[in-house]
């Protein structure tokens, strides 16, 4: 898909980046494998993940969407990232103790399942509607706000 | 059962659902219409009966229903515009489910006055759609390669109401019409036209989103659209051997470029469920080589039977169930989700087993039909229904499966289950 502002093809890049770690972490999870500089590498993106990209969406994009009458699709987004973010704390504390592999790979297996399909809705959903709501000079102070 | 939260662009969940629920009422129905007709099937020409009501049973039953409900749920992602009259929706919903029902029954049991009736209600639903769709294209804001097969589709649909009212018209009233000429136009326009490009239209990012892929470039699918809409006039005006072979040029392009796109993917498992589209695919084209050769006099034995089978029970219907295999999860997945269960995993909404026992079933009816009339085999048509009839109970049972796991609930895997 093509994005027309910086900030939705910035977000866009970061979710490229996320489905080719996680599918690669999917791959290894599913194949039995325990690859743990893999796992770090994907705990440490998660991280960054919930705390940058997850935190810049529900301050910056979701009220701004609520307010242009996408409220629906930022509520289903806001609750996706609530499962997500629960999960992925238990994950990157799992994987910092190297312990619990079994525990490990349910974890991995279900946020990459989970991280794809929301991925997939804000893709769909969110990207596209954030071309269409902001203007130049908002692209600009979003893109700023995101790289700070 | 259903909630009725509208998420903006995404419908209340009772709405797609219900044209999926009688899709797949309907194609239990065309089973088992074809499999108490089963000894009429290889001998097949034309005319009003089993056989012929089993067509219309998946072309109108299945095949519409579903287009309807997946386009009403899918376009306003595209085009960025939200289907608001939902009564409208409905009213489509009221209308055609039970006019397909009365068609196919007037068509089973002899009877062109009852399948006039149904006919009626047919095109007023689908008149209806039309004015839904015309809405949501004219306000359309994203993926123009989408909205442009969106128009082309549109005025397919146009064509074919006007078609298919004339042949009600020679059926009922005895119309003086060139027969052949209109039915001819009306098959194209049904199949390659409103369903063909419907389908070519929401591949470009269907097909992508679903395996995680980049879209295919738009030059390519521009081109395709313009080859397959020459194509299908060119057939529509009874010139076969040059829609054959465009329809042919346009039908590789879209493969090839959706093959491209698919192995760019980012997610390694692409799903079981490309296998049937991939089946749809190759059936595709082979309808259109057939065509070509029955142009030019060198079909086999049978060719009309076989190419209305490769058209319709095998690009077409084998499409839609393979995307349906996926897209009824995801949207149950995004109807089920909420601020005190969460979000179910689309996994949990994808009883694997059973998914499998269908395609299989499936292909194995497919591949049956093809052979009962290749080889003029009446147990392979018994085989074929047999095992469609079974495959399309495995469909019914993955449908029950989703509605009653949104139903009941589903906690994430990670969470505990509620005591």
């Amino acid at each position: 898909m093509e994005f027309n502002r910086h900030i939705s093809r910035r977000l866009h890049e970061e979710h490229d980046a996320t489905l080719a770690l996680w599918g690669r972490v999917e791959a290894s999870l599913a194949a039995g494998k325990h690859d743990a500089l893999l796992l770090k590498s994907a705990a440490a993106a998660l991280a960054h993940e919930l705390d940058h990209h997850f935190r810049f969406e529900e301050r910056e994009l979701f009220p701004r969407l609520a307010a242009a009458g996408e409220g629906d699709i930022c509520e289903l987004l806001q609750e996706e990232h609530e499962v997500i973010r629960e999960a992925g704390k238990q994950f990157i504390a799992l994987v910092r103790e190297d312990s619990a592999k079994d525990r490990i790979r349910i974890l991995g297996l279900e946020l990459a399942e989970r991280l794809v399909a929301h991925v997939q809705k804000e893709e769909m959903s969110l990207l596209p509607a954030l071309d269409d709501l902001v203007d130049e000079a908002a692209d600009d102070e979003l893109s700023a706000a995101y790289a700070s | 059962m259903f909630g009725n939260v509208s998420r903006s662009r995404l419908l209340p969940m009772s709405l797609p659902f219900r044209y999926f629920g009688a899709a797949v009422a309907f194609h239990a129905i065309a089973w088992g219409l074809l499999l108490s007709a089963w000894k009429d099937l290889p001998g097949f020409e034309a005319g009003l009966g089993p056989v012929f009501a089993a067509l219309h049973a998946v072309t109108l039953g299945v095949l519409a229903m579903a287009a309807v409900g997946a386009t009403l749920q899918l376009l306003p992602v595209a085009t960025r515009q939200p289907v608001r009259a939902l009564w409208a929706v409905k009213l489509v919903w009221w209308l055609l489910a039970p006019g397909a029902l009365v068609f196919v029954t007037g068509a089973a049991r002899y009877e062109p006055q009852v399948m006039g009736a149904g006919a009626m209600a047919v095109v007023l639903a689908l008149s209806l759609y039309a004015v839904l769709l015309m809405k949501n294209l004219l306000g359309a804001r994203g993926m123009k390669v989408v909205v442009a097969h969106g128009w082309a589709a549109f005025a397919c649909l146009v064509a074919l109401a006007g078609t298919g009212l004339a042949l009600v018209g020679r059926y009922e009233h005895g119309w003086a019409l060139d027969h052949a000429l209109v039915r001819n136009a009306h098959l194209i326009l049904a199949s390659y036209g409103f369903m063909g490009l419907l389908s070519l239209g929401l591949s470009t990012f269907l097909l992508p989103m679903l395996a995680v892929a980049p879209p295919p470039p738009s030059l390519a699918t521009r081109t395709t659209l313009v080859a397959a809409l020459v194509a299908i006039t060119l057939g529509v005006l009874g010139l076969a051997l040059p829609a054959a072979l465009l329809g042919l040029a346009a039908a590789a392009l879209h493969i090839v470029f959706m093959e491209r796109s698919l192995r760019a993917r980012l997610r390694q498992p692409l799903g079981q469920s490309f296998l049937l589209i991939r089946v749809s695919w190759a059936c595709l084209v082979a309808s259109l080589v057939l065509a070509a050769l029955m142009a030019l006099d060198l079909a086999p034995p049978r060719a009309a039977l076989l190419f209305g089978l490769l058209l319709v029970p095998g690009w077409l219907l084998t499409f839609l169930l393979g995307v349906l295999q996926r897209i009824v999860p995801f949207l149950a997945s995004v109807h089920a989700s909420s601020s005190t269960r969460g979000t179910p995993v689309i996994s949990a909404l994808t009883p694997a087993r059973v998914l499998a026992a269908h395609r299989w079933l499936h292909l194995i009816a497919l591949g049956s039909l093809l052979g009962a009339v290749l080889a003029a085999q009446r147990w392979l048509a018994l085989l074929g229904a047999a095992a469609g009839l079974a495959g399309a109970v495995a469909f019914a049972a993955f449908f029950a499966f989703v509605l009653m796991k949104v139903h009941h609930g589903i906690q994430p895997p990670h969470q505990p289950a509620p005591a």
